[in-house]
């Protein structure tokens, strides 16, 4: 994944930055457009001066019908809304199809990811799967080796939970330095939803395994054949199968019609179009749990199955594309999250890590789920680098970057999950830097 | 209120049996939903293999049949030596680099077992035609992959029974989860000084443009013909990985010139070459781009569609 290639290409990035803000060109030249007071509400918003909404106007909106019911049977955002997107970054891979693209966070309100924001990994393209040509299938060290239909899966009882889903190679480009002036990239590869299935438990127990069954192989329908090794104590504590998410069925991004679910561990191992789980006495040592996702250490030895994504926090707000204009009050907002349970506190530094103060979580504090946090905060105009430190009720602190990269050193690639600094400058623009 | 009651009863008594079923198949977890997955439905998927070579199907193949094989369904991704052309993975090289600034983690450098080869070839390569190999192929190609990266002779034959018995160079180097593995602690105040304090500023110029891509989502100007829309499809899930950008020298869609010069052939040459596969002047065609699983037709429209596409 974070191979740290250099792309050729260099972009003037700050004309970028301040394109989804209306520049002033622009709102002229609508000023100068034609009026169609009577035409259809969708164009006259957008061909009418915009003070002719305002006060003391009243707005065409108002004067005029919009829509009518389902004229958008599955209802899609508003068009104002369409900079609210999944991107990618082209030159970390060959291509789209065995890639990743990351959620919009820097847009994100709440804790909950909608479906079509959620981030996408695929080592295969995502397959075009007709459910009723699906099967499940759970056999090895079983007594009765079964196949399941979506039906069938859904007629077990059925769990919702909301838990985060990241991927382990999020932040990953950064252990070397700073290179993304965006928070959808440095740290858009997590989403959050509420996840509704079955117990892997409870199909383990319907299949009877044995006693020496201590490993489950969880093995993808897609081109990839995507398989993990899952401890069996982690598949009859919390693991999901997974077929809704956000109350709808399961996105084809994300594994329709079935998929596993692992709170709290790196996404990979929640192995989506789940065709087979198979029942072993050993892990199998695939892939994409030795050549891949395996941590490089210093010393030239790795580590395997590092499952946890342990406790993490970023400040989505001010950010690079959320830079602040005037001076005044704000709040200064982000997210944190630990896979190894709830989050307990989290603390805000705006001198860089010299001084700390407590703030505020609010809304749900879930276990293994994105948390809320926030404090007030009165600008003055002052630089600062801007910082939030994660603790989670294990009592694990999220360090410092200088603090893994001592153990860790640079090469590792995933779970870099250190204190993520930003830098404000006088003008409220937000730089992603690193301290030493 | 005595005939209220007499229904109570009833109902009851008709419920205490139905309820005893019901807590009996809870106990167990016995719900007696799905059903018994026959010998040969499970031979179909169970594919996977362990590194002390559980689950290896009956078979063989030389270094020798493994280098015809990868040089022409492997070699125009990862190289003719295995160095990887562009940017898709490399499979062999990079001993002793694990510990330098810049290590190359490949099969002989990096992977602990000849197993996970055997699996993963069978299971999703060639990249655009996955679990498409027979067993010989995969024993042929992957002795072949181990003889690139010195691990095997050239003479070198694998089968079922000796896969688990070649030991990978990094096998003893990977350890046990032992995170976590730093201790930051909750200060609140004076917690370093301010003075030491090194901003260090991002590299400019690599962040991807964040403006809506709207270009190729317009579906509105299609000038397409019919046997091009059909195309697309096939095009898409078996053609794209080398023609997007022109990996290996495939020529690439946007490349307008190559492909006028092409056409010149005309098109039933064209057609005729993906079908059957092609060497020319810049890299190797595998027939049907490596998916044998397409129809000539399939093959056809997406040739249409590579030659109209914009
Ligand atoms: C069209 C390009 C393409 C072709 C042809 C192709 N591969 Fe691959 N190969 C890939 C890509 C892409 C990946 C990485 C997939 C991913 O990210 O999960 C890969 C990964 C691999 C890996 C794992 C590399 C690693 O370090 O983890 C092996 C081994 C491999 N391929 C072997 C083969 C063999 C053998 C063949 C021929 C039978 C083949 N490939 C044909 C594109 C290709
Ligand atoms: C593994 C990479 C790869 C894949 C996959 C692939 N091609 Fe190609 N293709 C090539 C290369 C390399 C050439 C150039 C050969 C040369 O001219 O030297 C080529 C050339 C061609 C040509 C031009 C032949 C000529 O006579 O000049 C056509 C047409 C073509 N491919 C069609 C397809 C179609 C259709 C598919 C999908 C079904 C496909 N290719 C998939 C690598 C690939």
């Amino acid at each position: 994944m974070a191979d740290s290639k250099k792309p050729e290409t260099s972009k003037e990035y700050l004309a970028e930055l301040t394109a989804h803000v209306p520049p002033t060109s622009r709102r002229d030249f609508l000023k100068k457009g034609v009026k169609f007071s009577t035409s259809l509400a969708a164009v006259a918003a957008t061909s009418e001066a915009l003070s002719d909404n305002l006060p003391p106007h009243v707005s065409s909106w108002s004067k005029s019908l919009g829509t009518g019911v389902v004229s958008t049977p599955y209802g899609v955002p508003s068009k104002f809304e369409e900079n609210v997107i999944r991107r990618t970054v082209p030159w970390l891979t060959a291509d789209k199809i065995s890639s990743i693209s990351m959620s919009p966070l820097q847009e994100l309100k709440g804790i909950i990811t909608p479906n079509g924001l959620v981030f996408e990994r695929y080592h295969a393209g995502a397959p075009a799967i007709n459910p009723a040509q699906h099967r499940l299938m759970i056999h090895g060290l079983v007594d009765n080796p079964l196949i399941f239909t979506m039906d069938d899966l859904m007629r077990f009882p059925s769990e919702s939970v909301i838990n985060f889903l990241e991927c382990p190679a999020n932040g990953g480009m950064e252990w070397r330095g700073p290179q993304m002036e965006a928070l959808q990239f440095t740290h858009g590869m997590i989403s959050c939803c509420e996840w509704t299935g079955v117990r892997l438990s409870t199909l383990l127990a319907e299949a009877g395994v044995q006693s020496k069954g201590k490993w489950v192989l969880a093995e993808g329908a897609d081109g990839a054949g995507m398989s993990r090794s899952i401890p069996m104590n982690k598949a009859l504590d919390d693991a999901l199968i997974v077929y809704a998410q956000n109350g709808e069925k399961l996105r084809p991004e994300q594994g329709y019609p079935v998929r596993l679910f692992n709170p709290g561990w790196e996404g990979n191992t929640s192995v989506k179009w789940l065709r087979r789980l198979k029942i072993g006495d050993k892990p199998w040592h695939h892939r994409e749990e030795t050549s891949k996702y395996t941590d490089l250490m210093p010393d030239g030895r790795s580590r395997r199955f590092t499952y946890e994504q342990e406790a993490n926090s970023v400040i989505t707000s001010p950010c690079p594309e959320n830079p602040w204009g005037q001076k005044g009050s704000y709040e200064i907002e982000g997210i944190a999250w630990s896979g190894r349970g709830k989050i307990k506190q989290v603390d805000v530094s705006i001198d860089g890590g010299v001084t700390w103060r407590p703030a505020k979580l609010k809304g749900l504090v879930l276990t293994k789920a994105l948390t809320r946090f926030c404090l007030p905060f009165k600008w003055d105009g002052s630089p600062g680098l801007l910082q939030s430190r994660a603790i989670d009720e294990t009592g694990y602190v999220q360090p410092t970057l200088s603090q893994l990269r001592n153990v860790r050193g640079t090469n590792s690639i995933y779970h870099k999950n250190s204190i993520h600094t930003w830098q404000l400058q006088s003008n409220g623009k937000i730089k992603n830097v690193q301290l030493k | 209120m005595y005939s209220l009651n007499r229904i109570l009863i009833v109902f009851a008594l008709t419920a205490i049996p139905l309820l005893a079923v019901t807590s009996f198949a809870a106990e167990t977890g016995r719900y007696g939903i799905g059903k018994t997955a026959t010998i040969e439905e499970i031979a179909g998927w169970d594919i996977d293999i362990r590194p002390d070579g559980k689950g290896l199907p009956k078979g063989k193949g030389s270094v020798l049949q493994g280098e015809e094989a990868y040089e022409a369904q492997c070699a125009s991704c990862h190289g003719l030596f295995g160095e990887g052309e562009g940017r898709w993975p490399p499979l062999a090289g990079g001993e002793d680099s694990l510990t330098e600034d810049r290590p190359k983690k490949t099969v002989g450098s990096y992977w602990p077992y000849a197993s996970t080869l055997w699996d993963y070839i069978n299971r999703a390569m060639p990249f655009s035609a996955p679990q498409s190999l027979t067993p010989d192929e995969v024993y042929a190609i992957t002795a072949y992959v181990l003889y690139l990266n010195d691990l095997v002779e050239k003479g070198f034959v694998l089968t079922q029974d000796n896969l688990a018995s070649i030991e990978m160079p990094n096998v003893n180097n990977f350890y046990a989860d032992d995170r976590p593995d730093t201790n930051n602690e909750r200060c609140m105040k004076n917690c370093k000084d301010p003075r030491n304090i090194e901003v260090i500023q991002s590299l400019r110029g690599i962040t991807p443009d964040q403006k809506k891509t709207t270009a190729e989502e317009n579906p509105a100007k299609s000038k397409l013909s019919e046997a091009a829309i059909e195309g697309k499809a096939t095009y898409t899930t078996s053609c794209l990985v080398c023609h997007a950008s022109g990996v290996a020298g495939a020529p690439s869609l946007d490349n307008k010139d190559d492909w006028a010069k092409r056409l010149e052939q005309g098109m039933d040459t064209l057609v005729k070459r993906a079908i059957k596969g092609f060497m020319g002047e810049s890299g190797i065609m595998p027939p049907k781009g490596g998916n044998m699983s397409l129809t000539d037709e399939q093959v056809s429209n997406a040739v249409q569609y590579m030659v109209e596409a914009e």
